[in-house]
């Protein structure tokens, strides 16, 4: 161990190192694995999508609804694991617009970037609008005299976002907590569902649950990708790169967990729910709310306002840990110069994005509100937002797995695993989003398939002017925390990085 | 030690054969890594590390991820290269710990006469800080708290009011009230800049307390300092006793770098 000890004793100086770092002003390393975790399971929101992913699956897959699950389940695990390339290597709050703004470019990284804006803010917009919907019915059962009016809908979702704004303002810490606290009482909740079923049907396994009857190719494709919409959100754990304490160990821990768990717990709900409406002699597919129809028809009907009360504040939770990992992939671009530096502003004393926050909340608020004003239905609206989420999402997903094996081939840490998940993931996922688009434009959803596109091109719009006034933005894109001296043995500052720096990245 | 950049394309000298006998391998493995990083300087990259330890690519890399996810290597801005982290300094009880001048010694024995209860000599560089010269008749309470929270202790306390005065990052042994709290560091250094010292009472042993002394180097940075653990009134009204060891700090700065 000489030169180690030599390195010890008298260390010898490394230059190139700031006293800050271009995201300072976030709470630097200070949320443990608990919160980081708890960011990645509440954006997923496994209970309230337990409880409506399989029946929508079932509709398209038909019998072959578990192993549509389960590959979807596979496919989000390779993808995790080619996320967590990035996330061992680069602490961010850009998420996978940052991953791939390193591995292929800027401009490729601001189509994911655009993506991610799109699906962070679909899928909040869903969970707001989720959370009134389910909110409207609780107050039903509790009062039944209130009014189910357009306007009590539009007044719950406009309290709910104050709420959001409030809680990811007020400090990370707050937000994980909360979320996590919310998320394991909604799955309890749904566990205690699952055993009395399991318990009612008796010990024997159904195999017909497992059957592949009446399902082709191409319909198990669409469920296959219906079902990844299950699993969206993983990856978002990695937004609190900066925040997190140990990043490098925390992130990718808490985003291969995040699949496992909530993949058990879909595979394990969806068979009881299964074997729950076969026993009835019914069939899952045409039931309007499966999980209350189960509670009911199996004597607990009691769970029924308890499942309502579950998936509202999962859905609520699923809003927060959304828009908390929307307002970080603002905060990065503002850092860069993408979008004006306001939104690199951090609040003094919560050292949370407020600005971000800020401007996003309203935005995710008045979508569904308006949608709900112009006379959509509430759960027609949620169901064409999620259209647009899950694309985003999946888009996204595929531009980072090809990024993966080209960053990791330029920084020379490739290897063959790596490369082979990689690339079959990304090939998979592709195929699957343009099954998804073709099949959903064909649908009475087609309106959301367009909002995305539309969507994704006034992203790439808006890029490629921004980029034309502002050439040096191909060097600020891509926004990292760059260790700083105190983390160096021998760190020495440098001596222009005066306190205040300019935000620039660190390469 | 100066870093050559013909040092990153030289194998390394063959890692030593005993250790390996002993030691589970991956431990081995691990400090060969560490070692290799320290002998090649800030820059090397995993491929060379892999090349000089001929150790499979594949198991390097997960070695090193796990030493950075651990932050004993530290990867660099450029996020190919590798450097040695601050933790590293944690492993340095493996090495002799680095005594003050023999000057310094004898002029803290000087106050230690004249003075009742423990005069200790403490280094601080950057964010961290070592007792080179613990008061051998009075040993410190609690020397694993010390330095797992840095703002319980006088001594860490004039480290923390340093950093907060330069602005720089707070390390991660000071403790979340205080890191999370903006008010509290504010009173903190300001306590300590108007005081010219820093002091605790009762947070180690009840009744007792401990006042620490500055010592500055040639450009006013904090290099020292000088404690005193004493009863708690002696902490509270130290009196004359702080004359001897404010002449004690002046006389040492020079001998201290």
């Amino acid at each position: 161990m000489t030169a180690l000890e030599r390195a010890i004793a008298d260390p010898p100086p490394v230059p190139g190192f700031g006293t800050r770092s271009p995201v300072d002003g976030l709470e630097r390393r200070s949320v443990g694995f608990v919160d980081v975790l708890a960011q990645s399971v509440s954006a997923v929101a496994p209970s309230a999508a337990a409880t409506t992913i399989p029946m929508l699956v079932a509709v398209v897959a038909g019998g072959a609804t578990l192993w549509a699950l389960g590959v979807a389940m596979l496919l989000s695990l390779l993808v995790a694991v080619t996320v967590n390339q990035f996330t061992r290597r680069i602490a961010a709050t850009g998420s996978l617009y940052t991953y791939v703004s390193r591995g292929l470019g800027t401009g490729a990284g601001f189509v994911a970037g655009s993506a991610m804006l799109i699906g962070y803010g679909f899928i909040a917009m869903f969970a707001l609008a989720g959370a009134g919907y389910y909110l409207a019915i609780l107050l039903g059962r509790v009062w039944p005299g209130i009014p189910q009016t357009p306007l009590f809908a539009v007044a719950l979702i406009a309290a709910m976002a104050l709420v959001v704004l409030v809680v990811i303002i007020r400090g990370i810490r707050l937000s994980t907590r909360l979320t996590l606290l919310i998320e394991t009482v909604s799955v309890g909740i749904i566990l205690v569902l699952v055993v009395t079923l399991l318990v009612n049907t008796g010990p024997a396994i159904d195999w017909s649950a497992f059957s592949l009857a009446g399902s082709t190719p191409a319909n198990f494709a669409v469920g296959a990708v219906l079902a990844l919409t299950a699993f969206v959100g993983f990856e978002s754990s990695s937004t609190l790169g900066v925040e997190a304490r140990r990043p490098f160990a925390s992130v990718p821990r808490a985003i291969v967990w995040t699949v496992i768990v909530s993949g058990s717990l879909y595979l394990v709900a969806t068979y009881s729910q299964i074997v729950g409406f076969n026993a009835l002699g019914l069939d899952l597919t045409s039931s309007a709310s499966p999980v209350n129809d189960l509670a009911g028809a199996y004597g607990v009907e009691w769970m029924g306002l308890l499942l309502d009360v579950s998936i509202a504040t999962s859905f609520l939770a699923c809003a927060i840990a959304s828009t908390t990992a929307l307002a970080r992939v603002l905060f990065a671009m503002g850092r860069e110069g993408v979008v004006p530096p306001a939104f690199g502003a951090t609040h003094r004393r919560f050292s949370t994005p407020h600005v971000a926050a800020a401007v996003s909340v309203p935005v995710v608020a008045l979508v569904p509100m308006i949608g709900i004003a112009l006379g959509w239905g509430l759960w027609e609206t949620m169901e064409t937002l999620i259209v647009v989420a899950a694309a985003g999402y999946i888009t996204a997903y595929v531009l980072v797995c090809v990024a993966a094996p080209v960053f990791l081939r330029r920084i020379g840490e490739l290897t063959a695993g790596v490369a082979v998940r990689a690339f079959a993931a990304a090939a998979l996922l592709a195929a699957g989003v343009v099954v998804y688009l073709v099949v959903e434009s064909a649908s009475a959803r087609w309106i959301g398939v367009v909002v995305f596109l539309v969507l994704l091109a006034a992203g790439c719009a808006y890029y490629f002017a921004r980029r034309r006034r502002h050439p040096w933005l191909i060097e600020t894109i891509g926004v990292y925390d760059v260790p700083v001296a105190a983390d160096v043995l021998g760190g020495a500052p440098h001596p222009d990085d005066l306190p205040g720096g300019d935000g620039r990245s660190g390469s | 030690m100066r870093v050559t950049d013909e040092a990153r394309h030289l194998p390394s000298p063959a890692p030593p054969a005993d250790l390996r006998a002993r030691q589970p391998k991956a431990v081995h493995s691990a400090l060969a890594v560490l070692e290799e990083v320290a002998r090649c300087g800030a820059g090397v990259t995993a491929q060379e590390v892999s090349e000089n330890l001929r150790m499979p690519r594949a198991t390097t890399y997960r070695l090193i991820n796990l030493l950075v996810q651990d932050e004993y290597l530290v990867r660099m801005p450029d996020l190919r290269g590798f450097t040695l982290g601050r933790k590293v300094v944690e492993l340095a009880h493996l090495v002799a710990p680095v005594r003050p001048p023999q000057a310094a010694v004898a002029v803290v024995e000087e106050l230690r006469s004249g003075i009742r209860g423990g005069v200790h000599l403490v280094r601080y560089e950057h964010d961290r800080m070592r007792v080179v010269d613990p008061d051998p008749d009075f040993p410190l309470a609690d020397e694993a708290r010390l330095f797992a929270e840095l703002d319980a202790s006088a001594m860490g306390r004039l480290l923390v009011a340093e950093l907060l005065e330069t602005g720089s990052p707070l390390p991660a042994s000071v403790r979340p009230e205080l890191r999370g709290s903006p008010e509290r560091q504010e009173s903190l250094r300001r306590e300590v800049t108007a005081a010219g010292r820093s002091w605790q009472v009762d947070a180690f042993t009840p009744g007792f307390g401990c006042l620490a002394l500055p010592i500055r180097g040639p450009r006013g940075e904090l290099v020292a300092g000088l404690t005193l653990s004493a009863p708690r009134i002696r902490i509270e009204q130290p009196g004359a006793v702080l004359e001897l060891l404010a002449d004690g700090a002046r006389r040492l700065a020079p001998l201290l770098r």
